[in-house]
């Protein structure tokens, strides 16, 4: 069976391979015709005569075409027999056959329904009204003149299917986004970003002032078409072009100021002192703090720990974009800087940016674009060390008894009270952690529209290059007078070719045909160093000196993959009424053994216009009207390198004396030579329809994607040497609901508001995990010291990220000594679900107790303008969404690391004979509190009010245009969860087996921004 | 308009042939792991023999992950009246040990578990693979001979800590060994037996470097392993004699091995991080602070008081305390007071847990941190003595005069008097409460009671200020279940 397969994946390789190859050959052998060539010019306006700048006008059946100028105009050079398609975003498309005409003058239609937008599809374009996928698309116009400074915050809630989280709420750090749900347990679910053709960049590397339009690929329909790599969903982004004609430059500015939401409410040293000895007193150890030093805190107050940690943030951005062009040449550059404070003391984000654009027409069907864009970005001490290392953690954990320096000015080193970690302040100011981000991405290509009507080559070379430094340092007082500094560089270089060969044509007005075969190979090359120096002589020097220290650690690594890929697509619409897309791609790939490198990903999707059947325009109900379904595989490269090998682990050093160490290897995990892709079947059912000419429109999708041969982890016993196996063994359903509204609620001369409204809901499950083990466990680190086991656990029937604890039940209370006496406990200790009845609280009574994962999301964006002030009010929520708060259990268990109670919460705990009914423990030698129990699972749903911006547009003087404006973000939040922002969160943005706990993550921050544009 | 279309051809006929050369390139698609080590083939050179061996001595030094630098093994030898731990804290865990009450997901003894077993990983590796490496024969030799010694270590821990354990001596991974059932302790022993005299066999007489062996130190190992033996569970009493024997030996050439008594008690426990130990040391794991995993992290906050900026993970029990015998040895064996933040010392009855600590357990001049590089002492020769001393007396039922000078020289470096006139049994029982007096929170204590069955008459009088017993003190209070990573992970354990 294998060797078939093996045998067919070998002859359809051979087939392309071959059919390429012709086609070519039989491409560059047959001679040019000599074409007709003549000028046409025009000019084109909406109904009400406005010129209508930036409309795309293209000869039908090639890449050739211009875009017309502020006064409407263009002027193209076109064949015998050319039809010029004038498409506009927000008008319908037209096409007009050019004949004789020299002059063609066009007024396009509003339409407010978008059929006709021309969305960019994998390799690819498509009219809206011809897709039988799910795409979603969001234009420059929805977050125009919003503070938005990365895609991430453009996604966010302006998309349906589309989940982002901002898990970490410092300046510059990643965002978990989702489409569709989460697929697979090892693997990365982030979508994959295709920017102009490039596939796979870095999202933080895109500037969103230089996007033109993004469309979100969700159903298998559209994403089986990048195969191994479109099981997450494909987020396609294309930059602008310059214009035709004109030279127009642009500059905005903004700046803003970021605030906390909202702080931990505290006890205050006087409380904090009384309650410590009333505690020491409860558990039968000595007091700690005199009579007299308590009623001094009463009166001095101590220190607030948290006014040390946070603080109100600048930030700025400034963007400047030059475009414009000649007959045949058009450019658009431009350069961004940002630089933001974080709310966290001594740490911020800056960001350089920059991109050209130059598209060239060297004659009527050649055309070759080169795109550059390069960034570098600095994150500083953005991203805070997990668990105890890090500020917030400790800012509610040390002792408000304890001052933060010493009459010297020194630093404190040990809070004799409360935590036994280093101090707050230490960690902002007696560290530091840099990352800096060097990316430049060159894709270059040409076009070519070959002597046969409607076939179109496309060639494309594209390099990425994305280094990252990091560099940091810890301090003497951080590092307990063994300070240390590092420094590493890891490199990726990727490459990737393209060949495309398209054909667009419509038959007998009737057929219309549209087909492409692709040839790709990509490779990416990872290289990398780092050099630690320990012991530093002179601390001062931290990063810059590192040969100063008394040992070092040295370490280099490489990894490779490569990708080869054949895919090919054809779409048939029959009178824009029946539509059929059938794509295949089918990708080899390095990472596999002989024998599973290949692997083919169909698709077939299907669409029927009902609004252009008869029966439905006589209803005069609908302005469109049409269904779609679609069924397709899609895969995801949830493995990395050289998994199906056992490779040493080569970092187990080892010290024989105390003047060094010296350099071992160890066995890793064993490899699995059979390992395969993860495979995701998806099946879509989308409705679309519009009414009232198209003011109010309605996309409803439901989708199923069944994930199988999910890779997962056989844990293996310590007593073979530990780690874990990988093997293609579980599965995994995402199914779910997405509904989007569109309306223009109001339009009229001077009024306008047109409110976008999106929900989906999406429900994921852990099918099967191919027996390998009953639960498998997914630990965080994130609590190190204070939880139990692995936090989450994947069980089948549940979702991924699901959490494992224990059930609180609350306090034992007066009347049930007995009962609690079993459990070594007595009324005011805290009591939990024995669900073994063993009479005792032990590993085997911990159960699932919350979901990690949201099940819903919903955006609701509304954009009102009155004459020159354009009003946007946007709403974002997440809800069905549980929130493991470590924060709180670590102030809030008076052990561990934390050893005292920190939260005013602890004021309304049991108080034998004074307060029996809270369900907040007592203070008790017997009490056991677990921080992995549901006393500490919280909801984390919120509705945000993510914006509120007002912008005003001032009459143009002498083709100066200028407008201003002023927003809010995150203005409210609507939640029950009690720490600092439900939305943050301390795991990376990569997994989704473990997710939701907040451990004194980085909050995001209320931010007020006011801005001017100015054109020329 | 004709050269301008072969040039315009020209351009896409390079374009696309550079595209589609990448389609050519026959091996586009292998796997290019340079950088990556794999398989026996790594082991093939002295230097990949030597790194393969180091990596197996990381299984018993990784802090905070597993092994013996951090409080593991302290924790796992609570059991004996010497050590206990915090009454309410986040000592979960320690607390199961003095309370007889260990479950299978306790911490810590599964970071011991794993680290003796990942060394002995690395042991199979190298006793697998080392016929074909190539080199000079006499490191070849001392490499296979600690590697020998690396795996009968590891299984004497397990076997005293679990009894029945699975029994492994392969290398390579294969999914039959997850449905393997476990071995007895007869089995286990010897293999120990076994390796250990090939390692005394294979090892210098000279240490390689202060972390690693020498012959004294097999030998030394292999009596402790005989004298463990003839107590419980084997109860192989004709060991005794072995004991004796191997003990003799290296006390007989304790020139040779480079051991003897060092002087003062104090400067055993001067625990200065620029030393590599003492003379006394018989073996050690070397630690550095440069290197996170590499740092000692049972010296310091580990053993210091809340008052101290110390963790209070472990401490005495207070008779232990009450009944040591007074003298140099008390002294540097506890701390009694404490020198608190701001200055102001406090007793040890005022503290906040209320007992003595372990003095021997802090960094030199009393640095407040929680690592070092002082090295984790394994073995001493003071315990050399003591094996001689109580398994020549129970193998013979009368001491001789080199069992009463091995006493006697502990009991005078303590100031005590010496023993005299005793009876066989007397005389090895004096020498076992000397071993918990000497060996104070040295993991000593703990095995004693286990194989001399011990457990519940020293544990029945504790004092009420510590914490008690749960439930009654049976056989099966000797050893701790497996982590319960390994029975999930193999149903048939």
């Amino acid at each position: 069976m294998k060797s078939e397969v093996l045998q067919w994946n070998k002859l359809m390789l051979n087939v392309i391979q071959t059919a390429c190859w012709c086609l070519l050959l039989a491409l560059f052998a047959t001679p040019s015709f000599a074409r007709q060539q003549s000028t046409v010019t025009g000019q084109v306006t909406a109904t009400d005569g406005a010129p209508l700048t930036g409309v795309s006008v293209q000869l039908r059946g090639s890449g050739a075409g211009t875009v017309t100028d502020e006064n409407g105009r263009y002027s193209l050079q076109v064949g015998s027999g050319a039809v010029l398609v004038f498409s506009y975003v927000g008008f319908s498309t037209q096409e007009v056959a050019v004949g004789n005409q020299s002059t063609i003058n066009v007024q396009l239609d509003a339409d407010l329904a978008a059929l006709d937008e021309v969305v960019v599809v994998g390799y690819g374009t498509q009219r809206r009204t011809e897709l039988t996928g799910s795409v979603a698309t969001i234009s420059p116009t929805e977050f125009e003149e919003q503070p938005v400074t990365r895609v991430d915050q453009v996604l966010q809630g302006r998309a349906t299917g589309v989940q982002v989280t901002n898990a970490s709420g410092a300046p510059g750090s990643d965002a978990r986004i989702r489409i569709r749900g989460a697929n697979s347990v090892l693997g990365d679910n982030n979508p994959l970003y295709v920017v102009d053709g490039f596939v796979g960049v870095d999202f933080n590397t895109i500037n969103p002032n230089d996007i033109e339009s993004i469309q979100i690929l969700k159903d298998a329909a559209s994403t089986a078409i990048y195969g191994s790599r479109g099981a997450n969903g494909v987020v396609i982004v294309t930059t602008k072009k310059g214009t035709r004609s004109g030279f127009n430059v642009t500059y905005s500015a903004q700046g803003s100021r970021s605030y906390i939401i909202n702080k931990w409410d505290v006890l205050n040293a006087g409380e904090f002192a009384e309650i410590v000895n009333v505690r020491s007193n409860d558990m039968g150890i000595s007091p700690i703090f005199s009579d007299q030093e308590v009623a001094n805190f009463r009166q001095n107050g101590g220190t607030d720990w948290q006014d040390l940690v946070f603080r109100p943030a600048w930030g700025q951005q400034h963007q400047v974009t030059i475009s414009g062009g000649g007959e045949r040449t058009t450019y658009m550059v431009s350069g961004n800087y940002l630089n933001n404070d974080g709310i966290i003391n001594n740490s911020g984000f800056k960001r350089y940016m920059f991109r050209s654009n130059i598209n060239s027409n060297l004659n009527d069907d050649l055309t070759i674009r080169i795109n550059a864009s390069g960034s570098r970005t600095e994150n500083n001490n953005t991203n805070l060390q997990s668990g105890t290392g890090n500020p917030v953690v400790q800012a509610l954990s040390w002792a408000p008894t304890t001052p933060a320096y010493d009459e010297n000015g020194n630093m404190i080193q040990a809070d004799p009270v409360g935590s036994v970690m280093v101090s707050p302040v230490a960690l902002m100011y007696d560290r530091a952690n840099l990352n800096q981000g060097n990316f430049v991405n060159l894709v270059g290509g040409l076009n070519y529209r070959l002597p046969v009507e409607g076939l179109t080559l496309d060639l494309q070379y594209g390099v990425n290059f994305l280094n990252r430094q990091t560099q940091s340092y810890n301090g003497p007082v951080v590092s307990r007078n063994n300070p240390s500094a590092s420094r590493s560089s890891s490199e990726d270089w990727t490459l990737q070719g393209t060949a495309s060969l398209s054909y667009r044509r419509v038959f007998n007005e009737a057929h219309s045909l549209d087909a492409v075969a692709v040839f790709e190979s990509q490779q990416l090359t990872n290289n990398n160093f780092s050099s630690t120096g320990n012991g530093l002589k002179f601390p001062s020097l931290e990063y810059y000196n590192l040969q100063l220290a008394n040992s070092f650690n040295v370490g280099t690594g490489f990894t490779k993959w490569t990708l080869l890929s054949y895919l090919g697509r054809v779409n048939y619409a029959f009178r824009d009424k029946y539509l059929l897309s059938l794509a295949i791609r089918h990708d080899g790939s390095s990472k596999f053994g002989p024998g599973n490198k290949y692997s083919t990903f169909p698709t077939v999707g299907v669409g029927y216009n009902l609004s252009e059947e008869e029966f439905i325009r006589n209803l005069n109900v609908f302005h469109s009207l049409k269904l779609r379904g679609s069924w397709g595989k899609t895969g995801s490269q949830a493995i990395s390198p050289y998994a199906t090998l056992s490779t040493y682990n080569t970092n187990a050093p080892v010290a024989f004396d105390n003047s060094g160490i010296v350099s071992g290897i160890m066995l890793g995990n064993p490899g699995n030579p059979l390992l395969r892709w993860e495979t995701t079947e998806q099946v879509d059912v989308g409705l679309e329809a519009s009414f009232f000419a198209g003011r109010l429109s309605v996309e409803a999708d439901y989708f199923r994607k069944h994930t199988t041969d999910l890779l997962l982890n056989q844990s293996l016993p310590a007593y073979v040497g530990g780690g874990s196996l990988t093997k293609n063994v579980g599965e995994v359903e995402n199914r779910g609901f997405e509904v989007a509204l569109r309306g223009v609620i109001v339009d009229n001369n001077q009024w306008n508001w047109t409110s976008n409204f999106n929900i989906s809901m999406v429900k994921n499950e852990v099918k099967s995990l191919g027996g390998i083990a009953p639960r498998i466990g997914q630990g965080t680190g994130v609590g190190a010291g204070m939880s139990t086991t692995n936090e989450f656990m994947l069980i089948p029937g549940y979702s991924l990220g699901s959490y494992w604890g224990l059930k609180y039940l609350g306090t034992w209370k007066p009347g049930q000594e007995a009962e609690a006496a079993v459990y070594n406990a007595k009324p005011g200790d805290s009591r939990y679900e024995d669900i073994s009845g063993d009479q005792a609280i032990t590993t085997d009574d911990f159960q699932i107790i919350g979901r990690g994962i949201p099940s819903t999301t919903a955006g609701w964006n509304n954009t009102v303008s009155y004459k020159s002030f354009t009003l946007n009010v946007f709403f974002q929520g997440v809800f069905g969404i549980d929130k493991l708060n470590y924060t709180r259990a670590a102030a809030m268990s008076g052990s561990g690391d934390a050893r005292q109670y920190i939260l005013s919460e602890i004021k309304d705990r049991y108080i034998p004979g004074v307060n029996e009914t809270s369900d907040i423990p007592a203070f008790s030698a017997t009490n056991v509190v677990y921080t992995q129990s549901s006393r500490f699972i919280e909801d984390g749903s919120y509705i945000r009010l993510k914006n509120l911006s007002l912008s005003y547009k001032l009459p143009t003087i002498n083709k100066l245009g200028i407008s201003v404006f002023v927003s809010g973000t995150n203005l409210f939040t609507i939640t029950d969860y009690t720490g600092i922002d439900p939305e943050s969160s301390n795991i990376g943005s990569g997994t989704d087996t473990a997710q939701g706990i907040d451990y004194g993550a980085y909050p995001n921050s209320r931010t007020y921004t006011a801005g001017v544009n100015l054109s020329f | 308009m004709k050269r301008n279309d072969i040039m315009k051809r020209n351009l896409i006929w390079a374009f696309g042939a550079a595209v589609m050369l990448v389609a050519g390139c026959k091996n586009y698609l292998d796997e290019d792991i340079r950088g990556g080590l794999l398989g026996a083939q790594a082991l093939q050179s002295q230097q990949g023999l030597e790194a393969a061996l180091t990596g197996a001595y990381k299984g018993w030094a990784n802090t905070w992950g597993y092994g013996f630098i951090h409080a593991t093994a302290v924790a796992a030898t609570m059991g004996g009246d010497d050590i206990t731990t915090h009454k309410a804290s986040n000592k979960a865990d320690f607390r199961e040990f003095d309370q007889f009450a260990v479950p299978a997901t306790n911490q810590r003894t599964q970071a011991l578990y794993n680290g003796c077993y990942k060394a002995i990983q690395g042991a199979n590796n190298i006793l697998a693979n080392y016929q074909n490496t190539q080199g000079d024969q006499a490191t070849i030799d001392a490499i296979v001979g600690e590697a020998y010694f690396i795996r009968a270590v590891s299984y004497y821990w397990l076997v005293r800590l679990y009894k029945d354990i699975p029994l492994i001596q392969q290398a390579e991974f294969s999914e039959d060994l997850l449905t393997i059932g476990r071995s007895g302790p007869e089995e286990v022993y010897n293999l120990i037996v076994s390796d250990l005299t090939a390692a005394e066999q294979l090892v210098p007489n000279t240490k390689r470097n202060p972390g690693r062996p020498n012959k004294g130190t097999v030998k030394a190992y292999l009596a402790d392993v005989y004298l463990t033996m003839a107590g419980w569970p084997l109860k192989q009493t004709d060991k005794y004699a072995l004991a004796a024997a191997k003990a003799k030996e290296v006390i007989d050439n304790k020139d040779l091995y480079g051991f003897r008594l060092v002087d003062t008690y104090a400067e055993l426990y001067e625990n200065d991080p620029e030393k590599n130990g003492t003379a006394e040391t018989v073996f050690q794991i070397s630690t550095f602070m440069g290197v996170g995993s590499t740092q000692n992290a049972n010296y310091g906050f580990s053993a210091m008081p809340g008052e101290e900026g110390g963790w209070d993970d472990f401490f005495a029990e207070l008779n232990f305390f009450y009944d040591f015998p007074e003298g140099p040895r008390k002294d540097a064996t506890f701390r009694t007071t404490f020198i608190r933040g701001d200055g102001s010392t406090i007793s040890w009855e005022d503290s906040q847990t209320e007992h003595p600590y372990y003095y021997k357990y802090y960094q030199k001049n009393e640095v407040k941190n929680h690592a070092s590089q002082i090295p984790e002492s394994m073995m001493r020769y003071a315990h050399v003595l003591t094996i001689y001393a109580e398994a020549q007396a129970r193998a013979t039922g009368t001491p001789d005069d080199l069992a009463y000078e091995c006493i006697n020289a502990i009991r005078r470096r303590a100031e005590l008097d010496p023993l005299e006139g005793l009876s066989g049994a007397a005389f090895a029982d004096a020498v076992v409460q000397e071993r918990a007096w000497e060996f104070a929170a040295e993991r000593t204590r703990w095995f004693d009671l286990v194989r001399l069955e011990m457990v519940a008459e020293a544990n029945a009088n504790k004092h009420p200020n510590d914490l008690q017993p749960i439930g009654e003190m049976t056989e099966k209070n000797y050893v701790f279940p497996l982590p319960f990573s390994e029975t999930s992970a193999n149903p048939n354990l």
